[in-house]
């Protein structure tokens, strides 16, 4: 039903999903079998849609603004603050240092907890089952970090158009360091656990390549696109926040392999510890709210486009105002849509146990594409 | 610079509309409009210009369909906002033979809008299930009913 070409006698399908436990979501790839072999493939969406662009037309603002901890709930923070900073630049609002500073943290963190997420679960793709309970007690520390300041340990809903509504205290800061430091110590774990396991290096190594050629057809961006060696990353590429203020590199792999994509989102873990360190010692002080932020959000009649770096990629929104206290339009430019429109290009004549492992490695979070 | 090299390149198309963009209010360094026609040569010189196409939606204006794409490059920080308007119960003409990655965007704004592209070749609902009759983001499309 979903693949056009003829089908010769010896080809079957194969359903992967969308009820299935590597497809991170409600995700269904219908496959074209010849024995173990792929020969054909197509990725089918839309399972998890909620439609949230069109909900962002039929409300206000703020209104709106909760369904941004939704999309994708992994790293919900960097969603929070990109529809911020594009309200905040309809309607010309300043955020205050501290309260950037507050954001950048927080953010990182939020990636943190993506990361370390991905790297367990990934690893149980492949049959790995010890990583995941490490990383797992790492990302716990995070979740009540933040859970103790936002609120919530999963769908924050907690920047404010102009800054943030709760100042950060000696016990987060502490709290912070503590885990920063913790978290350092057990990177030997995780690479002798896993990166130097000459199992994992034989099942990802020259294993789903990806071209500097097919990222830029299928606008690639995140870890998926620097693991073939393009240095882009939006905190760095077109600066927000308080990012310029950090010194912080951006990894890249060289193959553009499944083992490049892996090491990049491990040495992405340790510039975030970076970034964190280097804002807690920074850190201004001063309000975290700006002065005047209107009650009524009403901005004037224009078109705003704004990005950030999530840890899956660029995610970009679109906002038309027609000077309403609702926007025109909302396009959410998601980076899972785009990382997965290349799976079928990429599992080409691999084997069904490959495609398991390339599609982790894309680190796709479905709900997100579906929105 | 690549907003530049851009501009000149766009020159030689004759669109309605070249002109710099206000970065610190829009995000935009270049804003451009075109007609539908000429929407696959725009996208081929993007492709040569090593720039990726970032998102490509559309917007509801009532009368007329404005299709909105948005064009960056992974080397140097340079974004293109191309705004096409579209009269309704017309196609748009598909830029898949450039970007293969335009195929599920474009399948997108088919899916929420109804807008047929010529010359997709796999036009079909991607978001919504098949049996769908509706297409939700045009605005005379009321929800909950």
């Amino acid at each position: 039903m979903m693949l056009q070409r003829g089908i010769e006698e010896k080809t079957f399908f194969l359903n992967l999903g969308p009820q299935h436990p590597s497809t991170h979501g409600v995700l269904r790839v219908v496959l074209e079998m010849d024995g173990e072999f792929i020969v054909n493939s197509e990725p089918d969406i839309g399972y998890g849609h909620r439609a949230h662009e069109k909900m962002a037309e039929l409300k206000t603002y703020p209104q709106f603004y909760p369904n941004m901890g939704r999309v994708d709930y992994l790293h919900a923070l960097a969603y929070n603050q990109c529809y911020c900073m594009a309200v905040e630049k309809l309607l010309g609002l300043a955020v205050p240092e501290r309260a950037e500073f507050i954001r950048v943290i927080t953010s990182e963190l939020n990636r943190l907890t993506s990361h370390l997420l991905w790297f367990g679960a990934y690893l149980m793709d492949l049959g790995a089952f010890t990583p995941f309970l490490y990383c797992f007690d790492d990302r716990e520390i995070i979740l009540d970090i933040l859970d103790r300041l936002t609120g919530s340990r999963l769908t924050y809903c907690f920047y404010r158009f102009g800054g943030v509504p709760a100042d950060i205290d000696d016990e987060f800061i502490s709290a912070t360091r503590g885990f920063v430091q913790r978290l350092r110590s057990r990177w030997d774990d995780y690479h002798n656990l896993v990166t130097k396991n000459v199992i994992f290096i034989e099942r990802t190594r020259d294993v789903g390549i990806i071209t500097e050629a097919q990222a830029i057809q299928y606008g690639l961006t995140g870890p998926t696109l620097r693991g073939s060696g393009i240095p882009y990353d939006i905190r760095k590429s077109e600066p927000y926040s308080a990012y310029p203020l950090f010194d912080f590199i951006i990894p890249t792999g060289e193959r553009g392999d499944i083992l490049d994509r892996y090491m990049v989102r491990l040495l992405e873990m340790e510039q975030s510890l970076r970034i964190i360190e280097q804002a807690l010692d920074k850190l201004p002080t001063g309000p975290i709210m700006a002065e005047k932020v209107p009650k009524r959000l009403k901005p004037a009649e224009g078109e705003v486009y704004t990005a950030v770096e999530t840890a899956r990629g660029e995610f970009g929104i679109y906002i038309v105002s027609k000077g309403d206290v609702k926007p025109y339009r909302t396009k959410l430019r998601v980076p899972s849509f785009a990382n997965l429109s290349i799976l079928s290009e990429i599992i080409q004549e691999t084997l069904v146990a490959d495609t398991v492992a390339i599609l982790g490695s894309l680190d796709v979070v479905i709900p997100e594409i579906d929105r | 610079m690549l907003a530049d090299t851009i501009k000149k390149s766009l020159t030689a198309l004759n669109l309605e509309k070249v002109a710099d963009g206000d970065y610190a209010k829009t995000g935009y360094h270049l804003e451009v409009a075109a007609q539908p026609d000429q929407m696959p040569a725009v996208a081929q010189l993007f492709l040569d210009q090593k720039c990726y196409l970032e998102s490509l939606t559309a917007v509801d204006l009532v009368e007329s369909f404005l299709l909105v794409y948005h064009f960056a490059s992974f080397f140097e920080l340079c974004r293109t906002v191309v705004h096409v308007p579209l009269a309704k119960g017309t196609r748009m003409p598909s830029i898949t033979g450039s970007y293969k990655g335009a195929d599920w965007y474009e399948r997108e704004v088919y899916d929420m809008f109804g807008i047929g592209f010529s010359g997709h070749p796999n036009l079909k609902r991607i978001l919504l299930p098949e049996d769908a009759d509706f297409h939700p983001l045009l605005k005379d499309f009321v929800g909950g009913k």
